[in-house]
């Protein structure tokens, strides 16, 4: 008992050797609100978006307490949710987007591991001795007793310049009836074309992700750094938006939606391929 | 009695946890307790970092100050610093940071911490282990004396905390208790 008084002696004192110029020492400099305003994380925006915490950020509510997801909390969030400086979303679109996602017979919320959502990391690799740059699509799923962020697609220009299925009459092919040659003539594909793609069916899509793991296996491709993240959102019915973060001076900073899209039928595929394909 | 620390630690982190330590789930009780857990972990690194940049600590008290920091730390942790200029990440081991830290050139250097943080909700992890993200605020102010120059900025920290179900033998007893410990850290620059 008395060695075990000791050791928590001991503990406390350790503790107070250090000077005391730590996270809330006297003398902290005060936050003027910036950062209490600022959607500090993307788990934040979730918790907000939701209305499941405090307004100061330091409660988390969950289900059973009496503000937890709280419609006129929710809309107070939601309304400072949005980038107003830079992005010109209009006021109507806000109102018809919050309308939708406060609506007292079906709210939405949003939900972290529920599909719908995924990340775009702009990268940079070294490719043949050049920096490239790498853009990484990231979702989130369930693996072993947890989630996980896995890799799933990846925009790589060398790639995509390597493939380009020629069309119309500069589209090489092997005529009907080659099966009676006993495919000889697959030499017109193989070695008298540099566009062996041109050979392929319809419905042929280069994986450029597994191009790129094999480079990477091969020592070929190196990873440089991060420069950018963003996120996609299709959670929301028939609205899409994107989640950037805003590094700046004044309240309306952090992650904060910076695109928002109303989505008739089709649009959801147009914006998909839009986003892969890279403009 | 630097040897001792680690006991120190563990006996208080057993003696916060023994009573809550049933379960994998985390209850929002629990999830409390081990808020207050990671905080303190950032509390102390808050203070190492602020003495390990302080031009009044000397070299041998700073050594000692870095390797009691990179206790708090799970093994292969980096730091990835980017600046206003610089959005692209630089990435430097834990022990790196802080000796380029403490190699900086200033007469004077002052770290303080902003009144504020937030953390994340924690998230399982495949092998079991939560994982969450503490966010704090750093004051940067290094004066030169010859030039007269002041540099000053404010970073964004997300730190990672691991937390971890573990046990241990006391008095012929297995208690389980849960351990936090930091992982990578995300150093942003902001424009504040």
């Amino acid at each position: 008992m008395r060695k075990l008084l000791l050791v928590l002696v001991l503990f406390i004192t350790s503790l107070s050797m250090a000077s005391s110029q730590g996270l809330y020492s006297p003398g902290s400099p005060k936050d003027d609100g910036r950062f209490a305003a600022s959607t500090k994380q993307v788990n934040q925006f979730f918790r907000r978006f939701n209305a499941e915490e405090s307004q100061d950020g330091q409660k988390r509510y969950y289900s059973g307490d009496p503000l937890y997801r709280d419609r006129e909390l929710r809309g107070q969030f939601i309304s400072i949710l949005f980038d107003n400086e830079t992005s010109g979303i209009t006021n109507n679109l806000k109102s018809d987007f919050m309308k939708e996602v406060l609506a007292d017979n079906l709210p939405q919320f949003l939900n972290f591991h529920r599909e719908g959502w995924f990340a775009e990391v702009s990268s940079i690799f070294m490719y043949k001795g050049k920096r490239e740059n790498v853009t990484l699509f990231l979702k989130i799923q369930p693996e072993g007793l947890g989630y996980e962020w896995v890799i799933d697609k990846v925009i790589f220009e060398p790639f995509r310049d390597v493939f380009k299925k020629p069309s119309g009459s500069e589209k090489g092919f092997l005529h009907p009836l080659s099966h009676e040659l006993g495919f000889m003539n697959l030499r017109r594909a193989f070695q008298d074309s540099d566009t062996p793609e041109a050979f392929t069916s319809k419905e042929y899509e280069p994986d450029y992700l597994t191009l790129f793991l094999y480079e990477m296996k091969k020592g070929n491709i190196r990873f440089e750094t991060i420069s950018d993240v963003k996120f996609h959102f299709f959670q929301i019915n028939n609205w899409y938006f994107e989640l950037n973060q805003f590094n700046r001076p004044g309240f309306n900073t952090g992650w904060l939606i910076g695109n928002l899209v109303k989505l008739n039928p089709g649009d959801k595929e147009t914006i998909l391929k839009y986003i892969y394909d890279q403009k | 009695m630097k040897k001792y620390i680690p006991l120190f630690l563990l006996l208080f982190l057993v003696s916060a946890s023994v009573s809550m330590a049933q379960s994998d789930n985390i209850s929002p009780a629990r999830k409390q307790a081990i808020d207050s857990l990671a905080l303190e972990k950032v509390k102390d690194l808050s203070k190492y970092i602020s003495i390990i940049g302080s031009k009044e600590t000397q070299f041998s008290e700073a050594n000692r100050v870095m390797d009691r920091a990179e206790e708090l730390f799970a093994p292969g942790a980096e730091m990835g610093v980017s600046s206003l200029n610089r959005k692209e990440i630089a990435y430097y081991k834990v022990r790196r940071y802080f000796e380029r830290l403490m190699a900086l050139n200033y007469d004077r250097v002052n770290i303080s911490w902003y009144d504020i943080h937030y953390i994340s909700d924690l998230e399982r992890q495949p092998d079991g282990r939560y994982v969450g993200v503490v966010t704090v605020y750093q004051r940067f102010e290094g004066t030169s004396l010859e030039s007269g120059l002041n540099y000053r900025d404010t970073t964004k920290k997300d730190i990672t905390i691991y937390v971890e179900k573990k046990q241990t033998q006391i008095a012929g007893r297995t208690i389980e208790f849960w351990d936090v410990m930091l992982g990578d850290i995300r150093v942003t620059e902001t424009s504040a």
